[in-house]
């Protein structure tokens, strides 16, 4: 087997938070993403879902090194990405890109998109010149969608399905190898959601960029993935094949996940559909004890609160950590 | 079904410096007693400002015309003291965020107790019982520490649910609902419309769901609206709505949706362009400069919906062409 592109190697990531008491202050650890593992291939696109706290925004910030890791690796391309200095990390960053979830405020309010779209290539590209960068930039303005014309206006002239197209140029033009896209379509109305899922699909086909691809929303994942993983309060639930994981998720929370989207089908009253997972989400700074989903699992038994359950092969690709997926 | 609220003719303008911006353009629709009517449209589409303008709620800048009946009683532009007598007890809105819709420094307790007294002249003790039922009612987890809890101390979905129980504890005729489960996680959001449906089913009140999500409105709704720049442009049953919508505005988005039954590998069909400006006001259909339908007469008349108050009525020229 080749060596895949990147690799995760149990990852955790902790916060430390700090709580004002009448004795003074104490620390408390919160613990993001535990024990995470997984690899992505060139070409290919995994989708991470999970609700609030599920850790799914630190795990791609961790990816960058955005975010100190607790323990485990992160494996870029066989090296693993601590082992790197300052000089060569910035050198991978043109490699490691990231579109977030707002588009207005990830970008510089002051500075023309043509400039914003450009930054990359200063810093990554230095030799470079002026005209060398300014037809990169037109080209991936027309790329993404947009007016060359437009690279001297300034994000605010923008709606937020177009600041987010500047995003994806600003990302792709140093022809990254890996695209983080965290909740890249959540904020945009419905009618240019769809606009921006077939941009990331064709870039993807035509440069072969590796996405992780961050969402709440399972039908968008499902259509932007091959593969899909299931977090839930920083523990990973499940990860399998698209179709497998939606035809035949194994862990309790995935198959809940699935349930709780609302279909655009008429007459899906909400009181004939199955019941909802009940419950809220736990606060990580103090998880259940055993597998942390118990709490608000319909078919939890006592051996859930004692033991957290390992990840298990289901088959090669379709892995899960639950004490009764066989049921 | 009688009318609960008959709107007629209702525009909503904003003075933005010395622009006009048309937020609601001449809407007319009803609500029946007892339905759940889901309201779509995407950011702009006047769906919020069209019953924050019912309610005598609009920004100090905005003015509506036209026509807003409650049981045959014209509401629009009615004195505050009119409308305060209805507010709270006879219609209630429910908020995207229910922080902001709580007041942050006061019990969640004091707050229910301080709607049932005023609307419902109840006194401290039948206040309190009456704060604690409707609690329960909502399916708030220990509703009577609940009580003396203050808004931040709950999560999202459980202020969303105190958000509800302070809407329903007057039982109002009309629930507005405007995004009520927009910030909420989707096992959250399953529990609220479930709550809202089973509200719905035993109280016989009329909710209005304002959506962004046709999932969710198709999931809730006996009747859906679909707004496009301020405009009513198609209404029906839901089911007949989503079995074969009429307007191409609704049939691209439903399109556009990467539903669970969509094969992931051929590309999502899209609508081009993006929702229209509200400070441009528009000759011919808004729609037309997205629409791949688009005629010459598109462009210069504006289509009417063809049979108000039917089953199932559209605005657009095609269905007459």
């Amino acid at each position: 087997m080749t060596t895949p592109l990147l690799s995760i190697e149990s990852l955790c990531v902790d916060y430390e938070q700090r709580r004002a008491g009448v004795f003074g202050s104490r620390t408390q650890t919160l613990r993001a993403v535990n024990g995470v593992s997984f690899e992505l291939s060139e070409g290919e696109t995994l989708g991470v879902v999970g609700e609030t706290g599920c850790g799914k925004t630190s795990l791609g910030k961790a990816i960058l090194q955005l975010l100190p890791l607790a323990a485990g690796r992160v494996v870029w391309r066989g090296m693993d990405l601590a082992r790197a200095d300052a000089k060569m990390l910035t050198g991978l960053r043109s490699e490691l890109q990231i579109v977030f979830q707002d588009p207005l405020s990830s970008l510089n309010p002051r500075m023309p998109v043509g400039e914003i779209v450009a930054e990359p290539l200063r810093v990554h590209a230095a030799g470079m010149s002026a005209r060398e960068r300014q037809l990169a930039v037109s080209g991936m303005f027309e790329r993404v969608g947009l007016r060359p014309e437009m690279t001297a206006r300034y994000p605010n002239e923008f709606s937020s399905g177009q600041c987010q197209r500047i995003s994806i140029a600003r990302a792709m033009i140093t022809r990254p190898k890996l695209l983080i896209c965290d909740e890249p379509v959540s904020a945009l109305d419905v009618s240019i959601q769809a606009q921006i899922c077939n941009l990331l699909r064709e870039l993807q086909r035509e440069t072969g960029v590796a996405i992780l691809f961050i969402s709440h929303d399972l039908s968008v994942l499902r259509y932007m993935s091959h593969r899909v993983m299931v977090l839930y309060l920083g523990r990973l639930m499940e990860i399998a094949p698209r179709d497998v994981l939606f035809e035949n998720p194994r862990h309790p929370y995935s198959r809940a996940l699935i349930d709780a989207i609302p279909e655009p089908a008429p007459n899906a009253n909400p009181l004939d559909r199955a019941d909802p997972l009940p419950g809220e989400i736990p606060t990580a700074l103090d998880p259940p004890s055993g597998c942390v989903f118990r709490t608000r699992c319909p078919i939890a038994t006592p051996e859930c609160a004692q033991t957290s359950p390992q990840t298990e092969n289901v088959s090669e690709s379709h892995h899960v950590a639950c004490h009764h997926w066989r049921c | 079904m009688s009318a609960l609220l008959e709107v007629r003719d209702l525009s909503v303008r904003f003075n933005v410096g010395d622009a006009e911006l048309n937020a609601v353009r001449s809407l007319s629709f009803d609500v029946s007693e007892g339905e759940c009517l889901g309201v779509v449209g995407e950011s702009g589409a006047g769906k919020s400002q069209a019953f924050l303008a019912a309610l005598g709620l609009l920004a100090d800048n905005a003015r509506a015309r036209g026509s807003v009946r409650y049981r045959g009683r014209e509401i629009l532009n009615a004195p505050r003291r009119e409308l305060d007598a209805l507010r709270g007890r006879r219609m209630a809105m429910v908020f995207q965020d229910p922080l902001s819709g709580l007041t942050p420094t006061a019990r969640i307790g004091h707050q229910l107790e301080e709607s049932a007294r005023r609307h419902l002249g109840m006194n401290a003790r039948q206040a309190r019982g009456k704060a604690l039922e409707m609690l329960e009612t909502v399916r708030l987890p220990d509703p009577r520490r609940c009580l003396a809890l203050y808004p931040f101390e709950l999560s999202g979905g459980m202020r969303q649910r105190v958000m509800i129980a302070l809407g329903m504890i007057c039982e109002p005729d009309l629930l507005i609902a405007d995004e009520p489960t927009t910030a909420l996680d989707v096992t959250i959001q399953a529990q609220i419309l479930r709550l809202l449906g089973e509200l719905q089913r035993d109280a016989n009140t009329s909710i209005v769901l304002i959506t962004h999500d046709l999932s969710v409105a198709a999931a809730f709704s006996d009747r859906i609206m679909i707004l496009y720049n301020g405009r009513l442009v198609e209404s029906g049953t839901t089911h007949e709505v989503f079995r074969s919508p009429k307007h191409p505005y609704t049939a691209g988005l439903l399109a556009s949706l990467p539903s669970l039954t969509i094969d992931p590998a051929s590309d999502l069909p899209t609508i081009p362009g993006q929702p229209p400006d509200a400070m441009k006001s528009v000759q011919g259909c808004a729609f037309a400069e997205r629409c791949k339908h688009a005629m010459d007469r598109c462009w210069s008349e504006r289509p009417v919906l063809a049979a108000p108050g039917a089953q199932h009525a559209a605005a657009c020229h095609l269905l007459s062409a």
